[in-house]
């Protein structure tokens, strides 16, 4: 059960200012979806969540994170925090080593050596990745020789082997086809049952599939936030309504 | 008639014959008298499927000219009075008005078709003035793209002359050390030592030293250079420290190797007290490739795409569980390709070694242990390129009795032989570092 709390979280690249005055309640335990037209500040949000803002070196944050209840800037070890958050971002990557080896690069970064564990965890993050029934014969294949579509959910099955409180994902689908879209769609909606996901997406027709809130983020700021469907019926600004229709973006 | 260089064909027409009558050949001193009779002589040329025909490709153009009197062609540039095209893509029911939008689609229909305007009148040209059909074949080179490519070919030629020039040096060299060394070549050329006052024997012993160098060397530079581009790679932020580390690097590489030697005088010899020895000598060499081993590190492991560090990073690896498992072991073929040229460069400079351990003449024992070992790390020892610059300066060739004894060699021999060895050393280290990388590009993992 852990809920993310943002408060007045601002960043700039050097003059850039990719967030503004952000402030956010991203309750446990659903999907979230965060909806935008492109460098509206979407991607950089999710970095702040997991710290790895850290390694850009010209980023300036300001404002507070935090993960049920812990400040993320003042967690002990950033790494921990890092293992207990899921990334997926757009584009797929298949690190250079084997299917194995990819899943089971988090848990052994963290110091996870029995093989009939890793064995089992393997299984089980490709499973719910709806991959396993393609990969279970070739797991010893290098991950970056898979389709594009499959080396995204072989991104989504490590994101899941380190049995993460928070799922965030940036624009999964946007190297994928609609049919690998929407099984993967499918496991997160159970995924979202037992952890907090926050669904970074440009198609808003997705956001309303699975999200039970969305935040609207337009040009570094925050226009709107609320209930899924208040946003795609009622919304309160006229810029949200443009954007969901199709009218803008 | 045709001009090749612009793709046109031009007919003059002028109904003042000077009083010829009918004839002329459409040329501008004999024009034809009409514009039918220029289309005929156009549709002879150019038309049907004779097999005397030049037939028009793309982007040709032909051009009627009116002359007020023969060989007055009035203003050639001007813009022809009337245009138009011939596209067998054109026009989508077949028929064309000749126009650029619906040209017509071959060349007998635009005779046909100009002929029939001729006929009603509709296309008088003035004197001076000229009409203009151009056919826009499909798919075919315009005469910019002919002009490419004939520039294409040329600048191709000239750089494969300028490889060629690059090869002819490197295989007269060659032939010429080989042919010139032939005589000295022997497996006991290069397992004996030099023998009375460097006549005689072969080249063991500076043979050893060299290696004796490259490796010490290497075995110091290797582990600095590795790990400093490491850190310039991975962990540096971009800050005015860095840009300094790295342009020191940089100008480091451009140092000339005596000034090298100097330093290798000053830091290790004197300063470090290791006086005139291998290890000095070593030292000296490593620093010199140091610049070239940081920056082939760099560059292997730039090479490595940013997404696999996030994706780790993302996973909670830390920066040097990223580099030790995915970072170094993606890049160690590049980094090792980057170190085996080095070697090379150690074994084959002779200035930096000069003043910092390498001698003129050892003794080295013929047989046993220190026959294969024969220099502690704190001797001088004997090195190839050296012993090359002594055998060319200082060694006083055999009498020529003695050579007929069969005591010696002829100073010549041995010259060309050393160096030969030291090229084929040098030559051989480079092929091994070209086969790895072929090996690593057949193996890339992304």
């Amino acid at each position: 059960m852990v809920e993310i709390e943002i408060q007045d979280l601002s960043v700039s690249y050097g003059e850039h200012r990719a967030l503004r005055n952000i402030s956010l309640s991203i309750p446990a335990n659903q999907i979230f979806g965060i909806i935008g037209p492109a460098n509206s500040g979407k991607t950089t949000l999710l970095k702040c969540i997991n710290r790895t803002i850290d390694f850009v070196d010209t980023a300036k944050v300001e404002g507070r994170v935090s993960l049920g209840g812990q400040d993320v800037r003042k967690v002990s070890s950033v790494y921990e925090l890092r293992r207990r958050i899921g990334m997926v971002f757009p584009l797929p990557v298949g690190l250079p080593m084997s299917i194995y080896d990819n899943v089971a690069y988090g848990p052994r970064m963290a110091g996870m050596r029995h093989r009939g564990q890793l064995d089992a965890l393997v299984e089980r993050c490709l499973r719910q990745a709806a991959l396993w029934d393609e990969v279970k014969d070739r797991l010893d294949m290098l991950g970056t020789k898979l389709s594009g579509g499959q080396q995204q959910r072989l991104t989504l099955a490590r994101a899941l082997s380190l049995e993460p409180d928070v799922l965030c994902l940036d624009e999964f689908s946007i190297a994928i086809d609609p049919v690998t879209t929407m099984k993967i769609e499918e496991v997160l909606l159970e995924l979202g049952k037992e952890m907090t996901i926050v669904l970074v997406t440009n198609l808003v027709q997705q956001a309303r599939r699975l999200a039970q809130q969305t935040a609207f983020l337009n040009n570094s700021e925050l226009v709107e936030v609320g209930d899924t469907k208040q946003m795609f019926t009622k919304p309160e600004h006229e810029l949200t309504y443009d954007y969901v229709t199709g009218n803008i973006g | 008639m045709p001009d090749p260089k612009t793709n046109r064909y031009q007919y003059f027409v002028s109904r003042r014959q000077n009083g010829e009558g009918a004839g002329g050949d459409g040329s501008c001193e004999h024009p034809l008298p009409s514009v039918r009779d220029a289309l005929a002589n156009i549709a002879q040329q150019h038309g049907g499927s004779a097999p005397q025909v030049k037939r028009l490709a793309g982007y040709d153009r032909v051009e009627i000219f009116a002359l007020d009197k023969p060989g007055a062609p009035g203003q050639p540039g001007r813009a022809p009075r009337y245009e138009f095209y011939v596209d067998p893509l054109g026009a989508a029911d077949g028929e064309g008005t000749g126009t650029a939008q619906r040209p017509w689609p071959d060349l007998d229909t635009a005779l046909a078709g100009v002929a029939r305007l001729d006929e009603q009148g509709s296309i008088p040209l003035a004197p001076g003035e000229h009409m203009a059909l151009s056919v826009r074949e499909v798919f075919s080179a315009t005469p910019i793209d002919r002009r490419r490519r004939r520039t294409e070919t040329i600048a191709g030629i000239v750089c494969g002359i300028m490889t060629l020039l690059l090869v002819v040096p490197l295989v007269l060299i060659l032939g010429h050390l080989v042919v010139k060394a032939w005589p000295a070549l022997s497996v006991s050329f290069l397992f004996e030592n030099p023998r009375t006052s460097m006549t005689a024997g072969g080249i063991w012993a500076p043979l050893v030293g060299t290696f004796y160098l490259v490796f010490i060397s290497l075995l110091v530079a290797s582990p600095i250079g590795i790990l400093a581009g490491v850190y310039l790679n991975e962990y540096a932020k971009d800050n005015w420290f860095t840009r300094i580390v790295n342009l020191a690097v940089v100008n480091l590489a451009g140092v000339p190797s005596i000034v090298h030697a100097l330093f290798g005088v000053g830091a290790f010899v004197l300063f470090a007290g290791m006086g005139e020895s291998v290890l000095a000598a070593s030292c000296t060499l490593a620093v010199m490739t140091l610049p070239v081993i940081i920056s082939s590190t760099k560059e292997a492991l730039a090479s490595v795409p940013m997404t696999f560090r996030e994706a780790c990073w993302n996973m909670g690896a830390s920066r040097w569980q990223t580099i030790r498992t995915i970072v170094l072991p993606n890049s160690i073929s590049g980094i090792l390709t980057g170190v085996i040229l080095q070697v090379s460069r150690a074994a084959g400079e002779t200035a930096p070694i000069l003043f910092t351990g390498a001698a003129f003449f050892l003794n080295v024992p013929d047989k046993g242990l220190r026959y294969f070992l024969p220099y502690s790390l704190d001797d001088s020892c004997m090195a190839l390129s050296y012993h090359l610059y002594v055998l060319m300066t200082q060694v006083k060739g055999a009498s020529d009795e003695q050579i007929a004894a069969g005591n010696a060699m002829p100073l010549e021999h041995l010259q060309y032989g050393t160096a030969v060895v030291l090229i084929g050393l040098v030559l051989a280290v480079n092929s091994v570092s070209i086969g790895l990388r072929v090996y690593l590009r057949s193996h890339k993992k992304w």
